[in-house]
């Protein structure tokens, strides 16, 4: 008998790099890299599902962002470049470890890897959003949104408009490549406000999600905690993070992916070997990059590694995986009793961490998927919209300011490091509010210049770019990124108040910052 | 009833600006068109990170995100000439000439404020207030203002913060999670006036644990809530403390074990593992090449290799300890003839300590 439910949430995001004047850009590898070891893995784990015949059910957040990237046809050229790149380095590999088996046996997985990689890629004509909208379609994936540019909303509470339209875009994106419009939302960083639930119902949203405090500390009191959702005044669904199911697979203590088995990260070739050999594959001034070829496992606490086995990874996911289930069991069977009606268990992770930084994880996610669907009879895995379908009797209350960020609020996007940009970001959200309210039916140049100018607030107020400000790795490159696209904001307004325009400059952003063709910058109020 | 200032965390330094007041007397001895370009402060890196302040997250802690973003190095953009590239080059205005005060939150007890004054402002201040301008040290007056609508006077309580306005923004510790604050920027005068020149929006700290207020409808039991509560944040159902302490149980118990937090987590990889202060890696790769007719036959190993257009080859082994014995047989495709040459490559490593 079902007494649960679990609902498995991806949180797919990435910032918007595309630089194309660069013929080879450091940052955007970051999305070629999580092509290859994250989407395309989910995508290829969906196509077996669905050839197995096994119903399943995920949920997954394609941001704005992500979604604007997987589509653009730059970028996806870029990628096949890459991935050929990646396949003539995987055949020179089998080839360099003839004489060392465990080795080869791994180069030839990566050569595999790569080769179906590309495969799959040119299979859907290189736009993976098609993919994932194909399994939407047949019922088996919740495809939700996220902010346009997945800005943090509790730090625009004096930049309401600018939340309207981190939401409205986000929408008609959303629409644009999905066909249809969005259930549900992912809040850019579980970051919740008090109140931000009204923008979601202006914009038909039913449902997001926030970390287990905010609800825990909602008020009035939850009646059953995080195990049911709770209706904000607005009626807007919200959804709480399940912490024991998380900690099992984000913890560095208990969770799975610090198995010994599974492959370490951080001993990449394009570290590991030879310069020379190695150069026309890591970056072309030379700086070495990781490759994607790891050939070694976790395998202790030392510095020494041993080569990584794919076969007991493997036997490894399929363990973790079962072990997850009977414990989501158990769970499940006690909440069924202590509240008297069937509990969901949220768990929600960032997509990257499976197959980029998990290199096992997508195995893992489809052995649970598999155990869920035909190893027991406990829990069931739904989507939220379908949940809110069986049971739309839920509490009133109001959840809590939180976010799912280190210490639960907003400390990572406000601190030393960062908050110097909420200054610039209020002034631009201001000034945009102001010329929209002027200029409520501009046409020719002067729209394109209003539509541009909401692009660049809309980029500058990525929440990634804090975030990167306050963990210290590529820090130039978030603080330049901020200062950009708030000094091409700027200049627009400039041109725009001044009525006198420069149509190179403005043809330029076009092509560099050419992110939401459809943007209407009236959605900004 | 004013209550002592609260301790405060200062992040900017302002040492590197001028006063305000020195900015006032030049702003009084301009005319209102340059006023502005003396607001702003061109050259300064807006881009530039603030003083440490000792709060940043644990690098350790954010592993994963990292993970994300990491490809293993930094550098700097550099685009070729045009418009947007010449704007690069340029810095945001270090201030916008405003009157502004903005407060925001950053957890349960801490809410950081930024500010700016505008030249019309100062300059109207130090009309009205004559030499006492001068003699008025500026403040923060942060009011509790909680469950009421401020006019300015019923706040519950207040305090001040002794604040270089200069710095432009400071972070406030209200205290009390669940509260809500307004605050003012302003001088206090010697006579102990105080003079409100900004006033902030408010905003509403969340409580750091469970609502007292619970719903008729959906009541529960305090045990059965703790219990609930226990399981919610992954400390189980058989939860000792009260429920209003679990909340700091748990991030006691993330700050121990590196946090689950989406960004908080550390990398498993890394767990325990300590750097070496010195090491040293050594590995051998073989180069094995040749030349040959370009249209004969080749194998090495047994095993077929191809030929460069001009019938040279090269291959990469890598090379373990042992003897290899490599021999290279190439095959005219002319004449019925075969040559065979073997390299013998014995690779031993020793190891001193």
């Amino acid at each position: 008998m079902v007494k649960g439910y679990l609902c498995m949430v991806l949180h797919g995001h990435l910032p918007y790099v595309r630089h194309p004047e660069h013929e080879d850009f450091l940052e955007e590898d970051w999305f070629y890299e999580a092509i290859t070891e994250t989407y395309i893995p989910l995508i290829a784990m969906f196509e077996r599902l669905e050839r197995d015949k096994v119903n399943f059910r995920l949920t997954m957040s394609v941001t704005p962002t992500l979604a604007s990237m997987l589509t653009d046809s730059l970028l996806q050229e870029r990628y096949v470049k890459h991935i050929n790149s990646l396949i003539e380095l995987a055949h020179k590999e089998v080839e360099r470890t003839g004489w060392l088996p465990e080795f080869q046996k791994l180069a030839v997985m990566y050569l595999n890897l790569f080769t179906h990689a590309r495969d799959l890629f040119e299979r859907y004509h290189r736009n993976l959003v098609s993919a994932f909208k194909r399994f939407q379609d047949s019922g088996n994936l919740e495809i939700i949104t996220c902010g346009a540019t997945h800005g943090f909303f509790p730090l625009m509470d004096v930049s309401k408009p600018s939340v309207r339209a981190q939401v409205r875009v986000a929408v008609a994106n959303y629409e644009k490549n999905f066909g249809r419009k969005p259930r549900g939302i992912w809040l850019p960083e579980c970051g919740y406000l008090p109140g931000d639930d009204e923008i979601l119902k202006e914009n038909g949203i039913k449902y997001f999600f926030v970390d287990s405090h905010g609800i825990l500390h909602g008020t009035p009191r939850p009646k059953y905690g995080v195990f049911a959702p709770v209706y904000c005044k607005s009626g807007v669904a919200c959804f709480a993070r399940d912490m024991e199911s998380s900690k099992q697979v984000w913890s560095s203590v208990e969770g799975y992916p610090g198995d010994y088995y599974y492959r370490e990260f951080y001993r990449d070739i394009g570290f590991d070997l030879d310069y020379e050999y190695i150069r026309p594959y890591i970056h072309p001034d030379g700086i070495r990059i990781n490759t994607g070829i790891k050939y070694y496992r976790i395998s202790g606490p030392d510095n020494e590694k041993m080569p990584y086995d794919p076969d007991a990874a493997r036997e490894k996911a399929a363990s973790h995986a079962g072990n997850f289930m009977f414990n989501r069991e158990k769970q499940v069977e006690y909440l069924y009793e202590a509240l008297g009606r069937k509990p969901i268990i949220v768990s929600p992770y960032d997509a990257e961490l499976y197959g980029h930084w998990w290199f096992e994880g997508p195995q893992w996610l489809e052995f649970l998927i598999r155990k869920v669907a035909f190893d027991q009879k406990t829990i069931r895995m739904v989507t939220p919209s379908e949940y809110l379908a069986e049971n739309p009797r839920n509490q009133v209350i109001t959840p809590s300011m939180s976010s799912w960020g280190w210490k639960g609020y907003s400390e990572v996007w406000l601190q030393g490091s960062n908050d110097w940009i909420y200054r610039h970001l209020h002034k631009a959200s201001r000034v945009m509010t102001d010329l929209v309210r002027r200029n409520p039916d501009a046409v020719g140049i002067k729209r394109r210049a209003l539509n541009q100018a909401l692009r660049e607030l809309l980029l500058a107020q990525s929440s990634d770019w804090a975030f990167i400000m306050a963990t210290g790795t590529h820090v130039a490159y978030a603080q330049q990124r901020t200062k950009n696209h708030l000094l091409r904001f700027f200049r627009l307004i400039q041109d725009i108040t001044g009525d006198s325009f420069d149509e190179g400059f403005l043809k330029e952003l076009e092509y560099k910052d050419n992110i939401f063709p459809e943007i209407d910058y009236r959605v900004h109020q | 009833m004013k209550s002592k200032a609260k301790k405060t965390q200062k992040t900017k330094a302002a040492a590197s600006k001028p006063k305000l007041k020195d900015k006032l007397k030049k702003v009084l001895s301009l005319s209102a068109v340059s006023r502005k370009s003396v607001l702003k402060r061109p050259g300064r890196a807006a881009g530039r990170p603030t003083a440490a302040q000792g709060q940043e997250i644990p690098l350790q802690d954010m592993k994963v995100e990292q993970a994300k973003f990491y490809t293993g190095t930094v550098e700097q953009p550099a685009y070729q000439k045009s418009v947007v590239a010449e704007l690069e080059h340029k810095e945001l205005a270090w201030r916008y000439g405003e009157d502004i005060l903005v407060l925001q939150i950053r957890d349960p007890w801490w809410a950081h404020a930024y500010w700016d004054v505008s030249a019309n402002t100062l300059e109207r201040l130090s009309k009205e207030l004559g030499h006492s301008f001068g003699a008025g040290s500026w403040h923060l007056r942060s009011y509790d203002v909680s469950f009421i609508n401020f006019t300015g006077t019923n706040a519950h309580r207040f305090f001040d913060t002794s604040v270089d306005v200069d710095a432009g923004n400071w972070y406030l510790n209200f205290g009390s999670p669940g509260t809500s604050w307004c605050v003012d920027l302003g001088l206090l005068l010697p006579d102990g006036r105080f003079i409100t020149v900004l006033r902030s929006n408010t905003v509403s700290l969340p409580l750091d644990g469970p609502s007292w207020v619970t719903d008729e409808e959906w009541m529960i039991p305090e045990d059965e809530f703790r219990r609930l509560y226990g399981m919610s944040v992954g400390l189980g159902p058989n939860v000792s403390s009260p429920v209003g302490k679990l909340w700091q149980e748990r991030l006691k118990r993330d700050v121990s074990s590196r946090g689950i937090a989406s960004m908080g987590v550390s990398s498993p990889v890394k767990k325990g593992q300590v750097k070496l202060p010195f090491w040293l890696v050594v590995d051998c790769e073989l180069i094995v090449y040749g030349a040959t007719e370009p249209d004969a036959h080749v194998t090495v190993q047994g095993k077929p290799i191809k030929l460069r257009k001009d019938g040279t080859f090269t291959l990469r082994f890598a090379l373990p300890d042992g003897r290899q014995d490599i021999p290279v047989v190439a095959k005219s495709a002319k004449i019925d003839e075969t040559r065979t040459i073997t390299p013998v490559v014995t690779r031993k490593t020793t190891r001193n300590p």
